[in-house]
């Protein structure tokens, strides 16, 4: 059978030029891993959900109530075999992808990875993070509860809050002003197809350009063997690796999803007039405390009657400011060699300090999101805030430079290739 | 044959297919700008005129006509749509025409929210301004309207102008006027309800 196989599709061939790569070890390298597991279990559950759910906003009769079709069969699913646990994990992965994509980007932050020659797929890699939490905002919509509604109706405020294209993008996105009935099929349509084939689409471009370059390996690689790649085989050894590791993520996860139902759209009820207190996914917590803390005067007005809201700021501007900082920062280094080792993040103090400043602000903004539990005024979290980010960096700086020194001239890897 | 006609026949062949695909690209514009659907105006959407009374919007009274002793004093407020008296239709068709009933004491309401008012009752639109939800929340301390998405707080008693939170500008008043026991539309919004996308508000959003 192998042979029959091998004699059409040159199996050996294929198995000695990709099967044998070495792959790198280090305990780090599984978070991109664990990305991906999350992303093929968000597929496979999502298929699940997408034959049992009904993309309408539609009033219909179900068990003698008359509720929007959408979140009847969120009910329907929550009452099938399973389908409570499935759905939870749907919602888990998702939280688990977005968490892992972003502690994946900051271990190629503090590791240097992003230089020359992967300032491709560190621009790849961030357009994977940005896709998988709109992804997931899209997500938000489709069971159509009360809660569902509210927190995408302040989507559709943000998107249509960009100065002039505003309201004709968001309109675009969510059918009009949300909710309309055109709302659930675009979103769902995004969601359920066009996010995902996306993502698959850039996921292996990721891959495709991994493989080719290789990875940044731990520094003690120089001193073994320098100019080589030092690792394990993708088959067996990496590929055993990996399948273990998935096989604990799912582990984890349906854990978590069976013992916490995700998202309890029978207790947020449909959709209703009021507005029910809500506070986003914490990945969103940042961007909902600036809002909340952004004065509401504050209006930059531009030609043609249009003009700059502290809702255009705080959803837009400050995440599109943070992106573009990360866009252009493997430009920043000019060196001409080709990063081959991981730094060494306290040789980097500056760096290093600015990725903690960054959670730093990160966290101090979610903060900001509890402003009414823990009665805070706006002047106060702003003072959090912003000494909060530069103490941090600060401290960070003074830390590593008297711990660690000052980075030599002519680090690890650099020396060898210069 | 020549390479002159060769160049030609090129040139001829590219200005087709280029002249086809940008007219194609072009005639594309059309759906695409199909996928903002038009606002379709039925009984239901129709903004709040005058002459409506109010329903409730929610709770077990709802689709119920409010008269003045249904609102409690001092607020809490009452989430209302409004509704055509001659044709019955309630026009909860469009999420804008929300309305927040509050009676509160005449004698604190500024001059111009007692232009506005009847008989101390107030209405606002109940879309915030800020991103869209519905001020449902009730201060009892001091009798505040807040937002419950972004803590947006509006004091009723001054025309809902802002006092605390992030909105950009008040809520817009709707115009009440006494009919008997019940409180009545008088006119249309005083300015344009909801998220205004970016741009500027240009004055009232219907005539009365």
């Amino acid at each position: 059978m192998y042979r029959w196989l091998d004699e059409r599709l040159s199996l050996s061939r294929f198995n000695k030029k990709f099967l044998r790569k070495a792959f790198p070890v280090h305990h780090s390298f599984f978070l991109g891993e664990i990305t991906m597991f999350a992303f093929i279990t968000l597929v496979l559950t999502g298929i699940f959900l997408t034959f049992n759910y009904e993309p309408s906003s539609r009033l219909i009769k179900y068990m003698g109530r008359e509720l929007p079709a959408a979140y009847a069969s969120i009910l329907y699913i929550d009452s099938l075999p399973f389908g409570a646990v499935l759905r939870s994990v749907h919602h888990w992965s998702a939280n688990v992808m977005i968490a892992a994509a972003f502690l994946h980007m900051l271990r190629i932050l503090i590791s240097g990875a992003y230089k020359k020659p992967r300032e491709l797929n560190w621009l790849l890699g961030l357009a994977l993070l940005g896709l998988s939490v709109v992804t997931a905002f899209t997500g938000y919509s489709l069971p159509f509860d009360a809660f569902s509604v509210t927190a995408t109706q302040i989507g559709y405020g943000i998107g249509a809050s960009m100065p002039y294209i505003g309201e004709w993008v968001s309109q675009l996105i969510f059918g009009g002003e949300y909710p309309t009935l055109h709302s659930i099929p675009r979103v769902y349509s995004l969601h359920v197809l066009w996010f995902p084939l996306l993502l698959m689409a850039l996921i292996g471009a990721h891959m495709l350009i991994m493989i080719k370059q290789k990875h940044t390996q731990p520094a003690y690689a120089e001193k073994v063997a320098p100019g080589k790649i030092l690792g394990v085989p993708m088959m067996p050894q990496q590929g055993y690796m990996m399948g273990v590791l998935f096989l604990l993520y799912l582990a984890v996860v349906f854990f978590i999803g069976g013992s916490y139902i995700a998202h309890p759209v029978e207790a947020f009820g449909p959709p209703t007039a009021s507005t029910p207190a809500v506070k986003p996914d914490w990945y969103f917590l940042w961007i909902y405390g600036i809002l909340q803390i952004i004065p509401g005067d504050l209006k930059i007005p531009l030609p043609f009657g249009a003009a700059i809201n502290s809702e255009f700021i705080g959803g837009v501007l400050v995440p599109g400011l943070l992106g573009i900082a990360a866009v252009l920062l493997p430009f920043l280094d000019t060196r001409r060699t080709k990063q081959r080792y991981m730094e060494l993040p306290t040789r980097h103090p500056v760096r290093t300090s600015v990725t903690f400043a960054l959670i730093a602000f990160l966290l101090t903004t979610s903060l900001a999101g509890w402003k009414q539990e823990f009665g805070f005024s706006n002047l106060q979290l702003w003072t959090i805030i912003i000494v909060g980010t530069l103490a941090t960096y600060l401290a960070s700086y003074l830390i590593i430079v008297s711990y660690w020194g000052k980075a030599p001239k002519g680090e690890a890897g650099e020396l060898e290739e210069a | 044959m020549s390479k002159k006609t060769d160049t030609t026949r090129r040139a001829i062949v590219g200005a087709t297919v280029g002249v086809g695909l940008g007219l194609g690209a072009i005639s594309m514009l059309v759906p695409i700008g199909a996928l903002k659907p038009k606002k379709e105006v039925t009984p239901e959407t129709e903004p709040p005129k005058k002459g409506d009374v109010f329903v409730f919007a929610e709770g077990d009274k709802k689709g119920d006509e409010i008269s003045f002793a249904d609102l409690p004093k001092e607020g809490p407020a009452v989430l209302a749509f409004p509704k055509d008296p001659k044709t019955g239709v309630i026009k909860n068709g469009e999420r804008n025409n929300m309305v927040l009933l509050i009676r509160l004491d005449p004698g604190e309401l500024s001059p111009e929210t007692a232009e506005y008012a009847a008989d101390g009752t107030v209405a606002y639109s109940a879309i915030c301004t800020h991103l869209g939800c519905t001020v449902s929340e009730w201060l009892p301390d001091k009798g505040d309207l807040m937002c419950p998405c972004h803590k947006g707080i509006y004091d009723p008693r001054k025309g809902a102008e802002v006092i605390g939170g992030p909105p950009p500008r008040p809520l817009p008043a709707l115009p009440l006027q006494a009919q008997g026991d019940k409180p009545v539309c008088a006119g249309g919004f005083t300015s344009p309800v909801g998220v205004v996308a970016g741009l500027e508000p240009q004055g009232g959003s219907c005539a009365v």
